[in-house]
């Protein structure tokens, strides 16, 4: 078999592999599912761990291999685009398949959190040995790969969807991992809610899509050209504000500094690098839509450009070097959503990849700067210490610093205390966060049942109304409302009985009623 | 066969009374095996449905009462078919888990399962039956078998709780009755097969027709329950016993919403000159059960609350009288009769061992309790519509098929979902999670109770199983239902 013969046909054979892409997010969903089921059997000590171990990070590379025979695929041009794999329900006139993208945004990017989270699993198998919840973390993040990946390969909103539900609800068994503390379980909670907020706007999009474009392949959500612009702009505001929430941009924000009660590898992978960016990916999975509405490509970018002075101003005042990542993070993050703004979806996406690689490194690096960083320093050469004038203002790095901190950095930093001092005096308490001095005895009832921030004391204030209207619903005893209505009309009826049983009356009724009969 | 589903319990309930041991154990044996066979039985009618036609299927009718014109009519199509599942898994689930009724009075436990067993033939009757009469009867004839099961063996207020359920019942079905024999003297035939009064009811004017809808309504409104008339369902749920709770909020309430799908396709007229007013009805519902589910610390009440909630997605999507929406209600009806069913048995389970409902009780089951820790949080997460769970596909297609009706209300829809993740994901934190505390003001002695037994965690299987299936793989349930709810959306196509 010569050259000429050999490539058509491996690349037939490519192309026949790449219909099996459906296997990518099963193979962690299963390995999931099965460290679940071992979690059942209670597995005990050392001995237990080695196969949950590398029954995630087995999933994983098995995932990643193939992501890469794909890859090779698409690089020789003999992949198909757009791969079905059955159609999994119908929903009224609208089909929803179980289809996959396999472009150029779909594939570097799931081929990179695959590797990405292959190396987390990797590192977390030695991090968190003789941790109590070791099991529960790799069936967590395993779970995280799938939803991730069913993100990046979905071909409709639908899948989408549910991987984006996949990653969220992970993210909520993550950060609740040392559930034995009220704080970590109360950050989950809220990161959770602040998370279904996105998701009540992605499926609102997804009710409108069905009824405005006839699909939910992201292929042909663009329309045909003929889509009213009033259409296009509410289809696109329900993903634009789910992709806000999940990379947490202003005014979504305050959430993600709330997610890091975690193990560190698990923020490294959501919050560091991997679903703070879905948004990113979101929006360049449906540009062709944002393209047809300009003005809320110019939300965006503002959106964007605000976040990346937010994230960055906070991560100045950060005291823990998880705090200061994960802020920095938000401040990159902003600058792709402005590129996205401003219509350079490709970069936006190159970016995102390129940050993903380095945030990740630099968050799994975290728990050891303290090792890392307090390097004796070198002695100063003697050219350089014979002369002094030089040495002090090498010291002093010619004074620029003390020029810029006292000029920039120092109003930057009292700006970025304000912030924060905003952060804590007002937008947490308004949307409710748990704080660290607040602990509440939960003895009494309504205690527990408290809505907290401004929307769930309105919520109490509305339930606590309801509830009173409600007791009034049921019949019980002599005392109850409802009973003594009843007891008033009774007595009602019974005047006008009595008063009817008088002849006076009767005659007059036996009159009224020829009267009105003639 | 057919015939013999619905026998089939009445012949336990019979050699119940038969049987010579008085061991609450062999009763309950005895009882589950009549409640598994019924349940294979429906089993097997399913596999021998064919479900590409919408047609009623295994009919079979018999004169009732000639003069009157009533006729013992039963028959499944797709939509009943589903019920009828449903109920025999449910209640098998709630026989099986019944393990602390003893026999505290003479004959006790012998009553109380032979109760449970007729009152499912009623159940599976109600919605077998293709003649309103015999719907009506045995609509009726639920109620006595329920009254004495919450006010013999309920909780602290059972003797409030089942009178309330009762007369609130009663109240309905009185305007029910008289909606129906409108019907009835309308029909050509002087029939109450619901093909006859169908027909009769397509001559009626639509201000009449809207009449007798109402009065429908008002009749299944009260079952279902749409919230002004919701007045006797969360105490009942909370006073009634575990198993019963079960039933009530799995099986019981889906009648009010079968009863409505019914009523839709006997006045379609009228149904579509009501939808604004039936979604009207169906967000407030599930704001309302939403949101007062969130306020409650008790669990079961929490739990009922929010079964009105769930309903209140079934009403949405029958309002919405197209197929997705009335796929979406049927779907929710049987997702949330699994969810909910769940919930009430292992809140049941539980409050059996510690005697406390309160959710401020409870604390680190994960660590006393790892099993039921783990289901518990499974339900909580079902019932608020996770994907992979059933209730994901129902609240999908019910959103799909309201849209194209009623556009941005539906933000009301998504407010709920997000109220009902609140108070879900809240409880799953007081349970399971946090600092362990002590159970001192409940009961003295429980702090350490008992984890879910293998008996338990398979009846728990069995419903959340049932769940996980719908959820990742719909078609064979819609293909079920898909038939005969298309013949039903025809009629408003045009």
């Amino acid at each position: 078999m010569n050259a000429g013969e050999f490539l058509p046909a491996a690349c037939a054979a490519l192309a026949a592999t790449s219909q099996a892409v459906w296997l990518v997010p099963l193979l962690p969903l299963l390995a999931a599912g099965a460290i679940g089921c071992r979690m059942l059997l209670r597995p005990q000590g050392d001995a237990a761990e080695p196969a949950t171990a590398s029954l995630a990070s087995g999933s994983a590379l098995a995932a990643l291999v193939a992501l890469i025979v794909f890859d090779l695929a698409a690089i020789g041009g003999c992949a198909p685009q757009h791969v079905l794999a059955g159609d999994w329900l119908r929903i009224g006139p609208v089909p929803v398949r179980l289809s996959f993208l396999l472009d150029a945004y779909s594939l570097p990017a799931a081929t990179l959190v695959t590797l990405i989270s292959t190396l987390t699993l990797r590192f977390s198998a030695t991090y968190l040995h003789r941790e109590a919840g070791f099991h529960r973390f790799h069936c967590g993040l395993a779970l995280f790969l799938a939803g991730m990946l069913l993100i990046a390969l979905a071909g409709n909103a639908v899948l989408t969807f549910v991987g984006w539900e996949i990653a969220g609800f992970s993210s909520w068994l993550l950060i609740g991992y040392a559930w034995q503390r009220p704080v970590a379980t109360g950050n989950a909670l809220l990161v959770f809610l602040t998370n279904r907020v996105g998701d009540a706007g992605f499926l609102l999009a997804i009710g409108l899509a069905v009824w405005s474009v006839g699909t939910l392949e992201w292929a042909w959500l663009d329309g045909d050209g003929t889509m009213a612009t009033v259409t296009a702009r509410l289809l696109a505001v329900g993903f634009v504000v789910a992709a806000l929430v999940k990379s947490a941009q202003v005014p979504f924000t305050p959430w993600i500094a709330r997610a890091l009660e975690g193990p560190t590898p698990s923020s490294a992978v959501f919050y560091g690098s991997l679903m703070v960016h879905a948004g990113v990916f979101l929006l360049c999975r449906m540009q062709e839509l944002l393209v047809q509405v300009p003005d809320l490509l110019a939300l965006i970018a503002i959106a964007g450009l605000l976040s990346a002075l937010y994230g960055t101003l906070c991560a100045l005042v950060q005291s823990d070097v998880k705090s200061a990542l994960v802020f920095s993070t938000v401040a990159q993050v902003g600058l792709m959503f402005l590129l996205c703004g401003l219509g350079q979806f490709a970069l936006a996406a190159g970016w995102s990849a390129a940050h993903a690689g380095w945030r990740a490194y630099q968050f799994l690096l975290a728990p050891a700067f303290m090792h890392l960083v307090p390097h004796p320093a070198p002695p100063v050469p003697g050219w350089l210490a014979g002369r002094m004038w030089l040495y002090t203002a090498t010291l002093q790095r010619f004074w620029i610093e003390a020029l810029a901190h006292s000029l920039l950095t120092r109003p930057t930093l009292a700006l970025g205390r304000d912030v924060r001092a905003f952060d804590e005096r007002f937008i947490d308490p308004l949307v409710g966060a748990p704080r660290v001095d607040d602990h509440s005895p939960s003895g009494a009832a309504d205690d527990l049942i408290r809505g907290h921030g401004l929307a769930g004391s309105a919520l109490f204030a509305f339930a606590n109304r309801l509830q009173r209207w409600e007791s009034r619903l049921l019949m019980s005893g002599e005392d109850s409302a409802l009973v003594r209505q009843l007891q008033r009309i009774v007595h009602y009826a019974d005047t006008v009985e009595t008063l009817l049983e008088q002849p006076r009356y009767l005659m007059l009724m036996v009159m009224a009623t020829f009267v009105v009969i003639l | 066969m057919l015939k013999t589903l619905l026998v089939l319990p009445l012949l336990g309930a019979a050699l119940l009374w038969l049987l010579p041991s008085r061991s609450a154990d062999v009763q309950r044996h005895l009882a589950s095996l009549a409640a598994a066979g019924t349940m294979f039985c429906s089993w097997w009618l399913a596999a021998s449905f064919d479900a590409s036609s919408p047609d009623v299927q295994f009919f079979e009718t018999r004169p009732w009462n000639p003069r009157l014109g009533s006729s013992l009519a039963l028959g499944l199509d797709g939509i009943s078919l589903a019920m009828v599942v449903l109920a025999t898994i449910l209640c098998f689930v709630a026989i099986v888990s019944s393990t602390t009724v003893r026999d505290t009075t003479r004959n006790g436990a012998r009553l109380y399962f032979s109760l449970i067993l007729v009152l499912e033939t009623a159940l599976l009757v109600v919605f077998a039956a293709r003649d309103w009469s015999l719907f009506y009867v045995c609509w009726e004839l639920t109620l006595i078998p329920l009254f004495f099961l919450i006010d013999r063996l309920g909780g602290a207020n059972r003797h409030r709780a089942a009178l309330n359920f009762v007369l609130y019942t009663l109240g309905g079905s009185v305007f029910m009755l008289i909606a129906l024999l409108l019907l009835y003297d309308a029909a050509p035939e002087h029939s109450f097969a619901m093909v006859d009064m169908a027909a009769g009811s397509a001559g009626l004017p639509v201000r009449t027709q809207v009449l007798v809808f109402l009065g429908l309504l008002i009749g299944f409104g009260v079952k279902m329950p749409i919230v002004p008339l919701h007045g006797w369902l969360p105490l009942a749920h909370v006073e009634a016993p575990s198993p019963i709770s079960i039933l009530l909020s799995g099986i019981l309430l889906k009648m009010g919403a079968y009863g409505l799908i019914r009523a839709v396709w006997t006045l379609p007229a009228a149904a579509l000159a009501l939808q604004d007013w039936l979604a009207a009805l169906a967000l407030l519902s599930l704001v309302y059960g939403a949101v007062l589910a969130w306020r409650q610390t008790d669990l079961k009440a929490m739990i009922a609350y929010s079964s009105i909630s769930h309903m209140g997605v079934v009403l949405l999507g029958i309002a919405a009288l197209n197929p997705a929406g009335l796929n979406g209600a049927a779907t929710q009806m049987v997702a949330h009769g699994f969810a909910a069913g769940l919930l009430f048995l292992l809140v049941g389970l539980l409050y059996e061992r510690t005697h406390s409902r309160n959710l401020g009780d409870y604390g680190a089951l994960r660590r006393s309790a790892p099993r039921f820790a783990v289901w518990i949080v499974f339900a909580l997460l079902a019932s608020v519509g996770l994907p992979g769970s059933a209730g994901f596909i129902a609240e999908l297609h019910v959103l799909i098929g309201a849209y194209a009706r009623w556009g941005g209300w539906l933000v009301l829809l998504s407010l709920a979902v997000l109220i009902s993740a609140a108070y879900a994901l809240r409880a799953i934190r007081c349970l399971s999670t946090g600092p362990e505390r002590a159970f001192g003001t409940a009961a003295p002695g429980v702090a350490a109770f008992a984890d879910l037994s293998r008996l338990e965690v398979a009846a728990a299987a069995l419903l959340a199983g049932g769940s996980v299936l719908i959820g990742v793989y719909p078609p064979p349930l819609l293909r079920l239902l898909g038939a005969s709810v298309a013949k039903l959306a025809r009629q408003f196509a045009g």
